[in-house]
Formats: C-alpha cells, sequence, structure tokens
C-alpha cells in the first residue's frame, strides 16, 4: 500500500538512513544534544559524512557525490522522523549548493571540509525576522570590507566556518568569513530544536579577494536555489517528524485503556487522527511536488512556499493534538511528545512560517509565474 | 468514427485530438462549470455524440465496444474537460452499472444493456437509499419475493438522483431477511416503465429536482433481470468501487470554485484587503496540495499501486476543500450573499448560491464524509 515511491537510488539512501539513524538518531540523542553546549555531536556529524550525507550535493572532485536534490530527500524525511539536530539542511544543502557553484581555493577548501565532515558550513543571509524569499541585503562589501549584521544564522556550532550574503558593488556576492576575525560580534541563542542559532554583526571586516565564493549573477542564482532547495528539504524534514509522531501516538492510544477501551478506538480520536493524517499525505505530497518544481529550474511558482506552508502547519498541529492525547503525560519533559513539538517549533518558523508561505504561494499564483 | 488505437498515440497527441475535438463539437450552452450538470435528452446527447466519434466509454475494454484506455489517458480526458469548463455529467450507467455487468452479468444481460448504454439510449440509476437505510446501507429493507419467473418487489428507495429521465434501474433489495443484512441482498435490474413503480420528485436546496423517491408496490422484476447469485448483491454492488474512485478525490471542483473566488475578490476589488487575502491564501494552498496528492496518486494508480485509505481521504479533502471555498465566496460578497440570485457581476450568468448549495451534498453523497473517516480510520489504526 502506500503511492509514496522512491527511485532506487532514494531507496537505498532512505534504507541506510534509517539503519544508521535507529541508534544514532531519535529521541535519545535528541535529548543528549540538547543537554550539550555544542547545538549538535560533530561526531555524528563525522559518520554522517562517511555516509556521504554531509557532500552529497557537492562535486566529485572535492570529495561530494555530486547528487541532485531528489537523492538527498529522503533523507531529509528520514533525519525529520529522527529528530536529527545536525545541520543536514542548513549545512549540506544549503552552503553545500552554495559552494557546490563556488570557485577557488577558500571554497574548494570548504567544501572538502564539509564533504569529509570535519566541519559544518553555515550561510548567514537573512537580516530581519520573518518574510519569504531573498531581500535586498543591507550588508555591504566594499573595497574588502564587510560591513551589516545577519539574523537567525542557523546551525551555529563553535567549529562552523561562516558564509554570509552581501551586496558588493556589482549585485550580490558570498563570502567566507572567519567567525574569529576582527570585528565580528556573535550573539548565539538556544533554538528549541536544541541547534544554536547567531545573530552576527560585521564592523568593518577584513575580506580578502580569495574569501570571495561567488558573486554577481551567479550569486544571486546560488542563492536563490540554496533558500529553496533548503526550504524543500526543511519542509520533508518537518513531513517526517509530522509522521513519526503520528505513529509515536498512535501507539499510545492503543496501549492507554480509559472507559474501559484503548483511546484508539473513540471515534472522536480516530476521526481526528485521519485528517491529521490527510495533512500529513497533502504534505508529503507538496513537498515532492516542490522538490520536481525546483529540479527543473522553476523555483518561484506556488509550489516551494505551498510546500513549507503545509509541513509546517502539519507538523505543528499534530504537535498540538499529540500533546492532547497523551493526556497529562503529554505535557511533561518526560515523554517524547514534547521534543517533537519543540523541534516543530524550530523548524516550522526557520525560512519562513505557514502563514507567511501560504500569502507567498497566492502571490505566485496570482502572479502566473507557473506551476 | 475513429479507427486508430487512441493508446497507441501518443499522450501529448491524444490530448491535442479530444482537446480539437472539444473545441470543434461541445455545445458552448453546456460550459458552464460547477453548475451545470446535463441530464435527460442532454445527457443522451453527449452519450450519442461521444459514442459517433468515438470517444465513448473510455474506460470500458474494447470487448464491450469501450476504448479501453489506459488509466492515464482517462485521467487527461478528465483534465482537458475541466480546461474547456464542460458541465458534469454523472453516467450512471456507463460509470457504475457496466463494470457489474463485465464482471457479474449474464451473456444475456450484458448483450442487452451495454450497447444502450454506449449510444446513449439508455440512462440508469441508481436505486440502493432508503428512508431507513442510509450509511448503514446493508440494512435496506426493500424487499424481493421470488413469484414464478419473476421477483415481486415492493418497498421504497429515496434520493435516487436523476431517476425522472432514467430509462432503467439498478436496485439492491432484501431477498433473505433470515440471515446476517449483508448476506441477505440481491442486485436486480428494472425498467423504469414497469407497473407498480412511480418515482416522485424532491426538490432540493440548489432548486432542482433531480433527487426522487421512488415507490414499489407489487413489481414484477423479471428473474433473468438478478446479477449476480440470489443472495450475493452486497458483493456485487462492492465491484462499483474501481478506478472511478480517483475522481471523487480530484480537484476539479474546488479548483474551479477557487477560480470564481479571485474573480471575485478581483471585480469587487478585495486583492489588497489582508483577512481575503490570508483567508484566499489558505484555501489555494488546499487546492494547491490537494491536486499534487491527485496526480500523485493517480500516478501511483497508473502503475497499479492502488491506496485505498488515500482515495477516501482525498474524497473528505475535495469535498470539504469544495465547501470551504463555497462558503468563502458568499463571505467576500457580504449582503448580497442574501440574494437569491447573486452573480460575480452583471454580465455573468454564474449563481453564487447555487455554487454554495450544489457543494452542500457532496459530504454526504458517496460515502458522507464521517463514515469515510471511519473506513480510513480502520484501515490506518485497525479496527475499533
Ligand atoms: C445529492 C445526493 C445524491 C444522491 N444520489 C443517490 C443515488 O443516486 N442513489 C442512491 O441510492 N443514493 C443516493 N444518495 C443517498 C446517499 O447515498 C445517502 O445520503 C448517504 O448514504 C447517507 O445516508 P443518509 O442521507 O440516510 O444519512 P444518514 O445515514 O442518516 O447519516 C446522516 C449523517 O450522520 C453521520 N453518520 C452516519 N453514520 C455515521 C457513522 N457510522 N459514524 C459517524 N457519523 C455517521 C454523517 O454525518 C451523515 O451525513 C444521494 C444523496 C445525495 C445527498
Amino acid at each position: 500500500m502506500g503511492w509514496r515511491t522512491d527511485d532506487e537510488l532514494q531507496q537505498m539512501l532512505r534504507d541506510s538512513a534509517i539503519a544508521f539513524l535507529g541508534d544514532a538518531g531519535g529521541p535519545g540523542h535528541f535529548r543528549a544534544v540538547r543537554a550539550s553546549e555544542t547545538g549538535f555531536d560533530a561526531d555524528t556529524w563525522r559518520r554522517m559524512a562517511e555516509l556521504g550525507w554531509t557532500g552529497m550535493l557537492l562535486p566529485e572532485k572535492l570529495g561530494g557525490a555530486e547528487l541532485g536534490l531528489s537523492a538527498a530527500l529522503p533523507l531529509a524525511e528520514e533525519l525529520g522522523r529522527a529528530l536529527a539536530p545536525e545541520p543536514f539542511v542548513a549545512s549540506a544543502i544549503m552552503a553545500g549548493t552554495l559552494l557546490a557553484r563556488g570557485a577557488g581555493p577558500v571554497a574548494a577548501a570548504l567544501a572538502t571540509g564539509l564533504a569529509q565532515g570535519h566541519q559544518s558550513v553555515t550561510l548567514a543571509w537573512q537580516e530581519r525576522r520573518g518574510g519569504v524569499g531573498i531581500p535586498a541585503f543591507g550588508t555591504r562589501l566594499a573595497a574588502g570590507r564587510l560591513q551589516g549584521a545577519k539574523v537567525h544564522v542557523p546551525a551555529w556550532h563553535p567549529g562552523s566556518a561562516l558564509l554570509v550574503a552581501a551586496q558588493g558593488d556589482d549585485g550580490p556576492v558570498v563570502v567566507a568569513v572567519d567567525p574569529s576575525a576582527s570585528g565580528v560580534t556573535l550573539v548565539v541563542a538556544r533554538a528549541t530544536d536544541g541547534t544554536l542559532t547567531a545573530d552576527v554583526v560585521f564592523d568593518d571586516v577584513r575580506v580578502t579577494a580569495d574569501a570571495v565564493i561567488v558573486e554577481g549573477d551567479a550569486a544571486r542564482v546560488a542563492l536563490e536555489h540554496a533558500i529553496a532547495r533548503g526550504t524543500v528539504a526543511l519542509s520533508a524534514q518537518l513531513e517526517g517528524l509530522a509522521k513519526a509522531l503520528w505513529h509515536e501516538t498512535l501507539a499510545y492510544m492503543q496501549q492507554r485503556v480509559q472507559f474501559g477501551g484503548a483511546l484508539s478506538e473513540f471515534q472522536a480520536l480516530r476521526h481526528r487522527m485521519v485528517d491529521l493524517y490527510s495533512q500529513i499525505e497533502l504534505a508529503a505530497a507538496s513537498w515532492r511536488k516542490a522538490a520536481h518544481c525546483v529540479e527543473e529550474g522553476k523555483l518561484w511558482g506556488p509550489a516551494v512556499p505551498a510546500a513549507k506552508a503545509r509541513c509546517s502547519q502539519a507538523a505543528q498541529e499534530m504537535g498540538r493534538w499529540a500533546i492532547q492525547y497523551h493526556g497529562a503525560f503529554g505535557y511533561t519533559d518526560e515523554a517524547d511528545v514534547g521534543l517533537y513539538v519543540h523541534c516543530a517549533l524550530r523548524w516550522s518558523s526557520w525560512l519562513g512560517g505557514a502563514s507567511a508561505h501560504r500569502r507567498a504561494a497566492l502571490m505566485a499564483h496570482r502572479g502566473g509565474k507557473g506551476a | 468514427m475513429m479507427t486508430q488505437d487512441l493508446n497507441l498515440l501518443s499522450n501529448d497527441a491524444f490530448r491535442a485530438r479530444w482537446r480539437d475535438w472539444l473545441e470543434q463539437n461541445y455545445p458552448a450552452e453546456w460550459r458552464i462549470p460547477i453548475i451545470r450538470r446535463l441530464a435527460g435528452d442532454e445527457e443522451r446527447r453527449w452519450h450519442r455524440m461521444t459514442y459517433e466519434a468515438g470517444w465513448r466509454a473510455p474506460a470500458w475494454p474494447k470487448q464491450y465496444g469501450g476504448l479501453g484506455l489506459s488509466l492515464e489517458k482517462q485521467l487527461i480526458l478528465n483534465e482537458e474537460m475541466e480546461r474547456h469548463r464542460c458541465a458534469r455529467v454523472l453516467d450512471s450507467g456507463g460509470v457504475l452499472l457496466a463494470p457489474v455487468l463485465m464482471k457479474y452479468g449474464t451473456d444475456a444481460q450484458r448483450s442487452r444493456y451495454l450497447p444502450a448504454i454506449l449510444r446513449g439510449e439508455d440512462l440508469w440509476c441508481q436505486g440502493y437509499s432508503e428512508p431507513n437505510a442510509g450509511s448503514d446501507l446493508a440494512s435496506l429493507r426493500t424487499s424481493a419475493v421470488r413469484d414464478g419467473e419473476a421477483f415481486l418487489v415492493n418497498g421504497q428507495k429515496i434520493w435516487t438522483t436523476l431517476a425522472g429521465c432514467a430509462d432503467r434501474i439498478f436496485v439492491l433489495v432484501r431477498t433473505n431477511k433470515e440471515v446476517k443484512k449483508q448476506a441477505g441482498i440481491s442486485f436486480l435490474l428494472a425498467d423504469m416503465d414497469t407497473p407498480g413503480l412511480t418515482v416522485r420528485p424532491i426538490l432540493n436546496l440548489a432548486d432542482e429536482d433531480e433527487l426522487c423517491e421512488i415507490f414499489f408496490e407489487n413489481v414484477r422484476i423479471p428473474a433473468e433481470n438478478l446479477v449476480g447469485a440470489l443472495d450475493q448483491g452486497w458483493t456485487v454492488a462492492k465491484a462499483l468501487l474501481g478506478d472511478e474512485r480517483i475522481s471523487n478525490g480530484a480537484p476539479t471542483l474546488p479548483r474551479q470554485a477557487f477560480e470564481v473566488l479571485e474573480q471575485l475578490i478581483e471585480t469587487r476589488g478585495l486583492a489588497e484587503d489582508a483577512g481575503v487575502t490570508d483567508r484566499a491564501a489558505s484555501l489555494f494552498c488546499d487546492v494547491h496540495d490537494l491536486a499534487a496528492l491527485h496526480s500523485q496518486v493517480a500516478d501511483a494508480a497508473i502503475r497499479g499501486e492502488v491506496d485505498n485509505a488515500v482515495l477516501g481521504m482525498m474524497k473528505v479533502l475535495a469535498t470539504e476543500a469544495f465547501q470551504n471555498i463555497s462558503e468563502e465566496i458568499l463571505n467576500v460578497i457580504d449582503e448580497d450573499a442574501g440574494l437569491q440570485t447573486p452573480t460575480i457581476g452583471a454580465e455573468s450568468p454564474l449563481d453564487l448560491r447555487k455554487i454554495y448549495m450544489i457543494a452542500r451534498p457532496s459530504t454526504i453523497y458517496a460515502g458522507a464524509s464521517e463514515v469515510q473517516r471511519n473506513i480510513v480510520s480502520n484501515a490506518l489504526m485497525g479496527k475499533s
């Protein structure tokens, strides 16, 4: 049964993800990372690199697997199911997309480091909260000096490398910046998925010419792709999370007996569970459609924002009813439900929340930009 | 008549040919989506037209005179009809009865009834529901008692769509009261002009009288009109549920209704209203994602992987989306929603109240939403 199908490669990657995440993912792993100071576990990240995940989108000559987005998505879905805090979306997908399009020795070194799992790379592009799509950058690179500020830089880690999107003299530019360089100020905050996010200020930070990863029109296109791909992959993670939580909730309902019957026998609850499942099915279909559009280069139709909207909404709704159907136990930290709910809070708001994306989808439809 | 096998055409060529044919032959006065449904002589004309041009009965196997088209091509036909803004057609004979006759009918029944369905000579209606047997259909009581070479039928059917212009009816009747309720039902065919059978139309909220009550008073139905074995009617009736269930979850009506909403937002200058925009965005995403799900489920069905649970879900999603959009259509027209015949503008014939009312029963017929949720929950969560 089931309309969702993987091709051979996707199936292989999914199987390896399920096998690996069986002990390297899940609520236990999530709790351990949450209790640590680092935002994610570097050792798990390295092991993901050994499986080829971190360099999935990078060219072979830099140690990557040179695969497309579609190969990465079953992984994203499984990582979502396993509540993985590792920066797959932020680093392997978003930074990876930029590095794959970058040139020069710095880009190559970062790409190799990412593919080998020696470090994570994260992209600082957002400058204000909320909003969907790429804004005009207020952060400026002029005469080798970077000035400006970024917010919500995801997947921060003491060893992370930083890519910064800025406005250069001839259009957008993405540069590598050493986070410990003089003039860089970081304010790190904890996100609900256990990861760290950073607001970063650049005050007259020196940037050498070889730190330019990509510039001009190529930078704009690379950023568009990075964000669109990241949005779709994050959508797949959210859907995976929602699906896992649905099953977790059903399992609880089947063993919890009240009024002489299992909770799973009550019609009102069964109907809601069907509706939640329907939303998850819609979410799964929606991100698959978005992935198809992105791979065909159609980034600006309604498909990508519709996917992020549906997947965010499905995960949050699932969280709400999962707590409800677990009763008071669902309100405790001891129950795993809360982990899913916290993870969903972060993932559904990051890269734009449901209502902003719904509006973006409608506008794309009205603009007739296709798909 | 077309001689070439349509299945041999590429999908694009097939689509182009059907589109051309519709453009040249489809009557302009039928092109009112959502609201218009072909009935009676119009429906007969449509079947005859398509029959003569070689487009009739896309899903039927060729041995019965159908086109034997792949599911993929059948869906292309539907897509183009939506694009061309065609009216709805029920085709109970071609869609609901024919598959039953092919599976359970006798040769005599097939050769007597199928060609007349193909040519649009016979319209059929579906006599299942009764005053006291709706969702719980198996509790039906209309009785059939063997009397020589005939069954003597007494009882009442209700909610029979388009019974008033049908030539024949397929009915579920009780032939055994001693056994479990599903095990005592039989499937019979009858002519609507059989003595003792009377039809009374019922006015619905969309001002149509398509729904009917049918009274059976000592109606003699020849024994040869039994389809399948005696008391096996429940199994026979279930054979109806084939590929056509995919169309119950099609996004056609919600998508068409959403277009109407967008026209309204435009003509009434509401595009900048934040509340209207938020609600439209949400409805748009519902239609968009349903379409994405529907096409991926159809692709899976084309590969032969039919997922029963998701078909039930899609029926609920599609009909509830249709209702939500039709509600918003009346919401954005403010006081005009209280008019007998609100329209988009003076030159538009679309009756907005009618769209709202046509959306109402879609969550009741073909398995009420709650009953669908029961069925789906049994598949997902185990029987309760
Ligand atoms: C426009 C229209 C066309 C129709 N055409 C035909 C036709 O051509 N031929 C034919 O035979 N019939 C036809 N029907 C009848 C249709 O099949 C029945 O209306 C349907 O089966 C529901 O039965 P009911 O109306 O008696 O509602 P009931 O069975 O009385 O149910 C009423 C409501 O109760 C709820 N409900 C029922 N059972 C359950 C349950 N187990 N759990 C939770 N909630 C439940 C649902 O909300 C349901 O809508 C048509 C109906 C409509 C509205």
